[in-house]
């Protein structure tokens, strides 16, 4: 058989290939970003660390309080305080939960983007199943050090958070220093009979300088004790 | 002095020879008991209701039913009330004696009529002061033995403050503090309202319906009611919740603290120019 392939089929192949050759590239560099990542929070089996969370939500005060975190793998995850905490809903494994089960979504790279002087590919990660929660996270990763600087996670029952890391010296592990969440916040109102907040004649200036603001909570870890075993009994509420 | 001092031993005996002295421990044991009990029952549902807004975005941990929220709990509900309770006893100080024809006898003691109507209502103020001891006893001692100690989310209509449970203590002996010059404002007036009147029940009902006003006013988001607002004492009555506030606004209880101050010196005022001139002839 003599095959003779016109121009235009020669370049449909060709068309053909390198679109499939480069996507596959594509899809498997941010793999790989996440998969380094992966691999260095693999290597941490169980941890414990200090916390200090502060607090800035604009109708919530509150001091900074301590706690302890306790995690063990695969998800269990346990923060202790003897005080009160708001925590953000997606919490500070959420992260590693998403990327860990790497069969459950496509990654793309989207793009180079500097995050505080650091250079940092972005990659956005798309649940495969139409029943996920999450619907959309976004990853700013430092592909020299494999640990990433900043996260957008959109999930069907939280909504959107972003959080940027800071590491330290358990960078080596993807554990970071410091996490600043940054929420959206709705607007709190409770009933006076309930609140018994009578007389209050200031409460409807405060309210108006309330509306449409941003929450941050900071969480700064310390004294992390890393693979020293921790009681599965200690993630029972 | 001495002869104050037994006018005002005098008075005390005759607040505590009356039944209706003890209606105020009566109403508060029954009422604190009834809300240690609502909370102990179904005080999570409670809370749940208050914080579901904040938990559509946020994890709160840590125990927040707890015996300082119970107590803070308590006192909100029963600010309003206990005005009513104090004005019970001190609302009859003067008109109880006009109604039981004791009067004439009464200030022909050798006692002035201001030295008289000052015993009187530091009688009222001993009385008020045990109130709330009562309540302090009853409320933060029991909730903190039922339900621990803890931090206490302070709630507001608009906002929720927490404020840690090693920083709590001083501000409850604050805030009753405050609350026992709030009550003062309220024993003042009912006297003074006492002296005007020839009958028990006049005053008591008078210094009720003029808490219940300007509570109303107080409560009701109307902009005209904004403007008055500032001016009526009741406002001014739950400075003992800026404690909890922080930071404390120092500068808003000193404030709330001289309105209370210039009501008390001025109800008393009149009270003692009306009684010196009242008529005990008649």
């Amino acid at each position: 058989m003599n095959f003779k392939i016109s121009f235009f089929n020669k370049s449909l192949i060709i068309l053909l290939l390198s679109f499939f050759t480069g996507s596959s590239i594509a899809d498997e560099l941010p793999r790989q970003y996440l998969r380094a990542i992966n691999l260095k929070f693999a290597q941490v089996n169980n941890y414990s660390a200090s916390i200090v969370v502060t607090t800035e939500i604009p109708f919530i005060k509150m001091f900074p309080i301590k706690a302890t975190i306790y995690f063990k793998q695969p998800d269990l995850l346990r923060i202790k305080s003897k005080s009160i905490a708001i925590l953000p809903k997606q919490n500070v494994d959420q992260l590693f939960k998403i990327m860990a089960d790497t069969a459950s979504y496509e990654a793309y790279l989207q793009g180079d983007e500097p995050i505080n002087g650091s250079e940092t590919k972005l990659v956005n990660i798309v649940p495969i199943s139409d029943t996920s929660d999450v619907v959309l996270a976004k990853f700013w990763i430092d592909i020299k050090k494999s640990v990433v600087l900043k996260s957008q996670i959109t999930t069907r029952t939280n909504g959107t958070i972003i959080a940027n890391y800071t590491y330290g010296s358990n960078e080596r592990y993807a554990l970071p220093e410091k996490i600043i969440f940054t929420v959206d916040t709705k607007k709190f109102k409770i009933p006076k009979a309930v609140s018994a907040d009578l007389n209050n004649y200031n409460a409807a200036q405060n309210d108006k300088a309330k509306l449409g603001k941003k929450g941050k909570i900071t969480i700064e870890f310390s004294n992390y004790l890393i693979n020293k075993g921790i009681s599965s009994e200690l993630f029972i509420k | 002095m001495k002869l104050f001092t037994a006018s005002l031993y005098t008075e005390l005996i005759k607040i505590v020879a009356k039944p209706r002295s003890y209606i105020g421990f009566i109403v508060i044991t029954a009422i604190v008991a009834l809300i240690q009990f609502a909370m102990w029952i179904d005080g999570l549902n409670f809370i749940n209701f208050i914080t579901g807004n904040v938990e559509q975005t946020f994890l709160i941990e840590g125990k927040i039913l707890n015996g300082s929220l119970v107590t803070f709990i308590i006192l909100q509900t029963l600010i309003v009330h206990i005005p009513l309770l104090i004005a019970l006893v001190t609302g009859d100080l003067i008109s109880g004696e006009s109604a039981m024809g004791t009067l004439r006898a009464l200030v022909s003691k050798p006692i002035s009529r201001t030295a008289l109507l000052l015993s009187k209502l530091c009688a009222g103020g001993i009385y008020t002061l045990l109130i709330l001891l009562w309540l302090g006893i009853i409320s933060l001692g029991l909730a903190m033995y039922v339900f621990g100690n803890g931090d206490l989310i302070v709630l507001k209509s608009e906002e929720l403050i927490i404020l840690p449970s090693d920083d709590l203590l001083w501000r409850f002996f604050c805030a009753f503090g405050a609350a026992f010059v709030a009550l003062m404002v309220i024993a003042s007036l009912s006297l003074m309202l006492s002296v005007f009147s020839d009958n028990s029940i006049g005053p008591i009902i008078t210094t009720m319906g003029i808490i219940i006003l300007f509570t109303i006013i107080g409560t009701m988001e109307i902009p005209i009611f904004d403007k008055v607002k500032p001016y009526l004492f009741t406002t001014h009555m739950i400075v003992w919740r800026s404690f909890f506030e922080s930071p404390v606004d120092s500068s808003q209880i000193l404030h709330s603290f001289l309105v209370m101050v210039f009501h008390i010196t001025s109800f008393i005022t009149i009270a003692i120019v009306k009684f010196n001139k009242k008529d005990i002839l008649t």
